[in-house]
């Protein structure tokens, strides 16, 4: 297959030489994630007393790092499938990026699950001993079903270009990539018959993907959802999770964005367009965001239910700043930079997509752990860590290790593949030229 | 009442427990063989014998056909678990109006399943729902629900309700997940953070009856000392309480005990206005609570004579 | 110099009787208690059950594997057996049926135990008098309502004395424990009846076992009465719940279903994509095979 020479060069910076700045960030992340794992080792010997869970935070950082991972996993899902369904003219430079997203994400999330769990040696009993009544079998099936489905979906993408890397002869790349390229593309040389296919299964697959992305995050809502606690019994649990996960899914790729336009250049192919279209799609889940939250968060405190108003006075005092900060200014100040023409620049979106994202990283904490800490019965204890849940640095160790993995493997990714899709972006070249 | 020789006649009356089930002959340990006695068993002797080594230290010749690998009576132990007691619905009684926080319940239930000090599978609140409602004491052990969230949410199936209505933990199956810590709208769970580091009885073998020893990584909970029932013999802390709070029975025989009083159970629900805690959550406890009325000691002088560490957890009981 | 001398003198012998004291009490023997009970059985089988234990730091407990003699004339002279005490420090004389024990005026046996005691423990004995007693139950429904009369009497020198103004208690063997349904107060003639509930649930074909009992009496001893009788109410022992629960093993239909559609489907369409990706393989095979035969 044949593409612009410039293209390719463009849009595949790290493929054929590794430049010295890539060297430094990636060995500075293998850092942070061999600290980690150091971490995960300490855990592992002296058990988990080590973390800050207690009898009843019994579900601390992990779980709120994993709801968080499969989120953005979820949400670049999502934003690829409906892009990729819409045909949408902007979406080309975007769209990997969202595939690579859901992928990354989705290895990372499961092993904050391994992190959570108390007998890691017998984790092969959720295979054969599986119970299907168990939100956590149910969400064991979807993530796995995930899993094969993004693989397939962003293989299906992929192999246009490889054929693109396979066929560019001007590559000076050592045997074994060429090698790789050539398998990997499984003979693709672009005749109609073959676009055709590879189109039909991509359509077909970006369907499923929307569905199972939906499906799967309502899964995990549904962990929380159909216990009894206060706070996580609510019926807008499903929904809600799902519009949580798109609008950190957006903010996380507007970032990455801002990120690839800077270091590799790219500012010819992520124009400012592309940044307001994505600002836009932030605002308007924002503003879903929004209603969900005080939607449902209006009905617990208008209604006289006990726990209920116990929950919301603990998120008034103990996590007051937490609160607002989570679901006042994660909504309001991204909606204002954005919906304002004056402030519509690219480091200010870059700015709305951070907050947003840290918001919502927040909003899963206020979720999970405020609950916890009040029961029906009360915590009645001695002990300060028994009573408040505190983080211990094994465990905002090993978040920053899953941060580090993710910055990693994109980098790694973008040493074999390019980051832009080369075959849409000459697909749309090609448009131009004949406007 | 705590009396060390029960201890002893409780791991003798195991050991013919264990006669009854089979010899341990583990890759590891050997288990014992208490007297010279052996299991019955319809199987012919071949004759062959083998001598073992008992836990008291005594070389003992057993007949080979009646030794089972440990693993083996482990699984039937467990599988026995499971099933539970025929014709059986275990329910209990707690009268508030006599607990005064004397704590011999929580200590009896650590001593007889080898807890460490800060695991209370029985716990005690200080309760007051609202400024003018009285407060109490409020033991509350494992409810062993009709409809229970743990056994729903538990993915690998390690707890479950058997037919006795007594709900179990198989410490060997538990992925500590903990997924079944908070579907516990009662809080009745403990976890296992790290070894307990107990002492396990020379010839013990694991039984979800007892589960005994405390597995690092796993869940906890009251298991109505279902390792007691099965000799027909009441729940630790029902004996062990001096006011005589905890009643343990059968609903089915509709009879109550505290070991000293015995009552019907219908009988005394009618005339105490017995109920459940939050009935509303709908799980059908199978902890039935008499209201604490016509005390004749206040509240407060269950805290008189604790330790500090126990009287500073109720600082600040009061209405929430 | 002379009060010195004699208040050291004073002070050392004080402390030697002081430590001669520990050093007694250290070798001060066991007492124990002894306890001694009459049984008579439902099969007028008559027992007799000695328990000795001893106190330590409030706490009763059993002597175990001790010699306990049995004596039935209090005199420690006709010698009717011995036994050793069990775990619980009890032990248990059934006496012979045909037993000729020399009854006091008033009809009284006498029986006695005696423990010898030994280097450690104290030696202790007990006595107590009993007067055999005939309990007679019986069970009828008058109208439909059970009622149980019991009739007790001792025959003293040939003669009927019946047991008047003692208390008789009807009890239900329970689980755990024995279920008191009621007490009757013989009247002077020796008889007295109970109206047993009808609401008591039995087996499942509604048999129970009524036991009536003079329990501890101080004439009598335990003498009781059983009857296995069809007074309870048949208890239906079948679980109400069904086996298709969300806490049970198997889960409820519509969940397996659900979930084999919606996996059925979702792969299904994965195996779609698959086979699209073979077929390109396979025609880009097919199609380099062409280029190469074609050169």
């Amino acid at each position: 297959m044949q593409a612009d020479n410039k293209l390719i060069k463009d849009l595949t910076p790290e493929i054929e030489n590794t430049s010295f700045k890539w060297y430094i960030t990636f060995f500075t992340f293998l850092g942070f994630f061999a600290l980690g794992i150091y971490g995960l080792i300490q855990q592992i010997d002296k058990g988990h007393i080590v973390t800050g869970m207690r009898d009843n935070v019994v579900w601390g950082f992990y779980i709120v790092n994993f709801i968080f991972f499969m989120g953005l996993s979820y949400s670049g899902a999502l934003i690829s499938g409906v892009l990729h369904l819409f045909h949408t003219g902007w979406r080309k430079p975007v769209i990997r990026m969202a595939e690579l997203i859901t992928i990354i994400s989705l290895i990372i999330g499961p092993f904050f699950i391994f992190f959570c769990i108390g007998r890691l040696d017998r984790l092969y009993f959720l295979f054969i001993h599986p119970r299907i009544q168990s939100p956590i079998t149910w969400d064991v099936i979807a993530i796995m079903t995930d899993l094969v489905g993004c693989f397939i979906y962003l293989y299906l993408s992929f192999i246009e270009d490889f054929a693109i890397l396979r066929d560019y002869k001007g590559l000076k790349v050592p045997p074994w990539k060429k090698k790789l390229y050539k398998v990997l593309s499984l003979g693709f040389t672009g005749t109609e018959k073959e676009l055709k296919i590879l189109a039909n299964a991509r359509t077909i697959m970006s369907v499923m993907i929307i569905a199972i992305a939906i499906i799967v995050y309502s899964v995990l809502a549904w962990i929380f959802g159909v216990t009894l606690q206060p706070g996580w019994h609510s019926t807008i649990f499903g929904p809600y999770f799902v519009i949580a996960a798109v609008f950190s899914g957006t903010g996380l790729l507007i970032i990455l964005m801002w990120i690839f336009r800077k270091v590799y250049h790219l500012e010819e192919y992520i124009t400012k367009r592309h940044f307001v279209n994505v600002g836009v799609l932030l605002t308007v889940i924002a503003a879903f965001y929004g209603y969900f939250t005080f939607s449902d968060y209006l009905t617990k405190w208008y209604g006289s239910i006990k726990m209920d108003s116990i929950l919301i006075d603990k998120l008034f005092s103990d996590y007051y700043s937490l609160f607002i900060f989570a679901n006042y200014i994660g909504i309001i100040l991204p909606c204002i930079i954005i919906a304002f023409p004056r402030f519509r620049t690219i480091p200010n979106i870059t700015v709305a997509a951070v907050i947003a994202l840290i918001a919502l990283w927040v909003n899963r904490y206020i979720i999970v752990i405020p609950t916890l800490e009040t029961p029906f019965l009360p915590i009645q204890d001695t002990r300060p860590d028994w009573i408040n849940y505190s983080p211990t640095w094994i465990e905002w160790s090993l978040t920053l290790a899953g941060v580090s993995v993710f910055v990693m493997l994109f980098m790694l990714v973008s040493k074999i593949a390019p980051i832009i899709s080369i075959s849409e972006m000459q697909e749309q070249d090609k448009n131009e030229i004949l406007k | 009442m705590k009396e060390p020789e029960e201890n002893e006649s409780e791991m003798s009356s195991r050991r013919n427990f264990l006669k009854k089930v089979g010899i341990g002959v583990g890759a590891v340990s050997i288990a014992g063989v208490a007297g010279t006695s052996v299991i019955s068993g319809a199987k012919s002797k071949s004759g062959e014998k083998i001598k073992l080594l008992s836990p008291d230290g005594t070389l003992v010749e057993v007949d080979k056909d009646d030794i089972k690998p440990a693993k083996e009576i482990v699984e039937e132990l467990k599988s026995e678990a499971r099933k539970g007691l025929p014709d059986r619905k275990f329910i209990m009684v707690i009268d508030l109006a006599k607990c005064k926080n004397a704590r011999k319940c929580v200590d009896a239930c650590q001593e007889g399943h080898l807890l460490p000090k800060d695991h209370e599978w029985i716990k005690l609140y200080l309760l007051q729902d609202d400024i003018n409602t009285a407060k109490y004491w409020f033991p509350r052990p494992c409810f062993h629900c009709d409809k229970p969230m743990c056994v729903s949410v538990c993915p690998v199936g390690a707890t479950y309700k058997r037919q006795d209505g007594i709900v179990l933990i198989d410490n060997q199956r538990c992925i500590g997940c903990k997924f079944c810590m908070t579907g516990c709208p009662y809080s009745a769970r403990v976890f296992n953070w790290n070894d307990p580091e107990v002492i396990v009885p020379a010839g013990h073998v694991y039984n979800p009856e007892d589960n005994i020893p405390a597995v690092e990584g796993t869940v906890g909970k009251c298991l109505f000392c279902a390792d007691n029932l099965r000799k027909n013999i009441l729940p630790r802390c029902v004996t062990a309480c001096p006011m005589g709070v905890i009643y343990f029975g059968d609903l089915l025989e509709d009879t109550i005990t505290n070991s000293t009083e015995t009552v019907r159970f219908s009988k005394i629900m009618l005339d105490r206005a017995g109920y459940r805690y939050r009935e509303e959550l709908g799980t059908l406890p199978s902890v039935y609570y008499l209201p604490p009325t016509e005390r004749m000691f206040p509240v407060e002088s269950g805290l008189e004579g604790t330790d500090e560490s126990i009287k500073g957890r109720y600082k600040n009981a009061g209405p929430r | 110099m002379k009060k010195n001398i004699s208040f050291t003198i004073l002070l050392i012998s004080s402390l030697f009787l002081i430590a001669s004291d520990l050093y007694s009490q250290d070798k001060a023997l066991i007492s124990p208690y002894i306890q001694l009970q009459y049984f008579k059985n439902t099969d007028d089988n008559r027992v007799l059950k000695t328990t000795l234990t001893y106190s330590l730091n409030r706490m009763e407990l059993p002597l175990a594997g001790m010699e306990i003699a049995f004596y039935s004339d209090g005199e420690n002279n006709d010698l009717l057996g011995t036994g050793i005490t069990d775990d619980k420090g009890a032990v248990k004389f059934e006496l012979a049926d045909d037993l000729k024990i020399a009854t006091s005026n008033d009809g009284m046996w006498t029986f006695n135990t005696v423990f010898k005691g030994n280097d450690t423990i104290e030696a202790a004995s007990t006595e107590i008098a009993v007067k055999d007693v005939t309990l007679v139950v019986t069970y009828t429904e008058p109208d439909s309502i059970k009622t149980i009369t019991v009739k007790s009497y001792s025959l003293i020198a040939g003669k009927e004395v019946p047991a008047a103004g003692e208390p008789v208690i009807i009890y239900l063997p329970r689980m755990f424990s024995l279920l008191q349904i009621g007490e009757i107060t013989l009247d002077d003639n020796g008889t007295g009846s109970l109206e047993f509930p009808g609401d008591l649930p039995g087996d499942k074909e509604g048999n129970i076992n009524v036991i009536t009992r003079f329990e501890e009496n101080a004439n009598f001893g335990n003498v009781e009465k059983q009857k296995l009788l069809k007074w309870g109410l048949p208890t239906d022992y079948s679980l109400p719940t069904t086996h298709r629960a969300l806490w049970t093993k198997t889960a409820p239909k519509w969940m397996i279903y659900t979930l084999s559609v919606l996996l059925t489907g979702v792969w299904g369409h994965y195996l779609f994509a698959i086979i699209s990706l073979i077929r390109i393989r396979i025609n880009a095979k097919r199609k380099e095979e062409e280029d190469n035969y074609g050169k």
